[in-house]
């Protein structure tokens, strides 16, 4: 279970990274700013939050199943990854419930 | 006494409620990553160099009072008729990115209707004058542009927007306008500086591999919705089996 958890623990918080940046930084730049030149050095981060995000996805499937949460519980930590804070409210919830030996 | 677990607790009502809500969820998502992946498509498309077409007369592709159609935009058209009036266009960028005033007339397309053609980035020319008689015109059809440049005044246009007229000439209007790359007046060749545009593209927000990844996640979403009623089931199973035992 150890593996598991870490494995949540990591994806959570790299997937609570780029919503910020997603949320914080690539959006106000597009649609906010007239600046194509901002706008083409952080065109990164949507894909990359995209993919970040479907092994978030697998992660948080695969910790919920072992953990034998309900499926609503299940549904809740998927849907974390996507605004920006609650993966890392996840992780932190997560880390007490299911303290690393 | 009959023992009784979560497992008969669904009734077949219910399944077939759980069934019909996780195929329309699944398809619902499987529709969203075929429309990711059409964008993506289309990005990638975009990204090929324009295949010109053959030279077609403007009614063949437009009709006035009509919105542009998407086969019309970037063709080549013929036209002739009268100028009506002309104005100035500043604000105007070309294909080097040179900001320029444009010298636009508005002629009134024989077999009816007017259209805006730009005829010269360089309004102080002398043979930019409104020419007086029958002009034909040879150039590309544009969509109209959607953002003012300038202030709207007399002979001014703020825009490249045939609607910006429709009040002023009791004329119908072909949507869009035409950048001429060449003029004739009753036969004689008119030498102007002409406009160089490209081909207008049309724009699909985002990147190739961002649509790409759009598509996995909306596939993936369909994947889980398919698992999540299997794992209710072995969870379910899985507690009624622990009460059982206890």
């Amino acid at each position: 279970m150890n593996g598991v958890i870490k494995r949540y623990r990591v994806m959570a918080l790299a997937a609570g990274v780029m919503s910020l940046l997603l949320w914080f930084v690539e959006l106000p730049v597009v649609y906010l700013l007239d600046n194509p030149d901002l706008a083409a050095k952080v065109k990164w981060i949507p894909f990359v939050h995209g993919y970040v995000y479907a092994f978030y996805v697998l992660a948080a499937i695969h910790f919920t199943a072992r953990a034998r949460f309900t499926i609503k519980r299940m549904i809740l930590f998927i849907l974390a990854g996507t605004l920006p804070v609650a993966s890392f409210i996840a992780e932190r919830r997560v880390m007490r419930e299911f303290p690393l030996k | 006494m009959k023992k009784t677990n979560s497992r008969t607790r669904q009734t077949t009502l219910q399944k077939v409620g759980v069934g019909l809500i996780v195929l329309t969820l699944c398809g619902a998502f499987i529709r969203l990553g075929l429309w990711q992946l059409d964008r993506a498509a289309d990005l990638k498309e975009l990204q090929k160099p324009y295949v010109e077409q053959p030279v077609i007369p403007l009614t063949d592709v437009a009709s006035p009072s009509a919105n542009l159609q998407d086969s019309a935009i970037n063709r080549i058209v013929t036209f002739s008729g009268r100028y009506l009036a002309q104005f100035d266009a500043p604000g105007q960028i070309d294909s080097s990115g040179e900001v320029r005033t444009w010298l636009v007339g508005l002629l009134e397309v024989n077999g009816g209707g007017a259209i805006l053609v730009v005829r010269s980035d360089n309004p102080s020319n002398v043979e930019s004058e409104l020419p007086k008689g029958e002009v034909s015109v040879e150039g590309r059809l544009l969509v109209r542009q959607f953002e003012d440049r300038a202030d709207k005044k007399g002979d001014q246009l703020s825009r490249l927007d045939p609607s910006l007229l429709v009040g002023t000439y009791d004329l119908p209007v072909f949507d869009g306008y035409v950048a001429a790359r060449s003029e004739s007046l009753d036969g004689k060749v008119l030498t102007l500086p002409r406009v160089k545009v490209e081909p207008a593209r049309p724009t699909v927000p985002g990147y190739y591999w961002q649509h790409i990844s759009y598509v996995v996640i909306w596939w993936l979403m369909a994947l889980v919705v398919l698992f999540l009623p299997l794992y209710g089931r072995r969870r379910r199973s899985e507690l009624d089996r622990e009460v059982e035992r206890t």
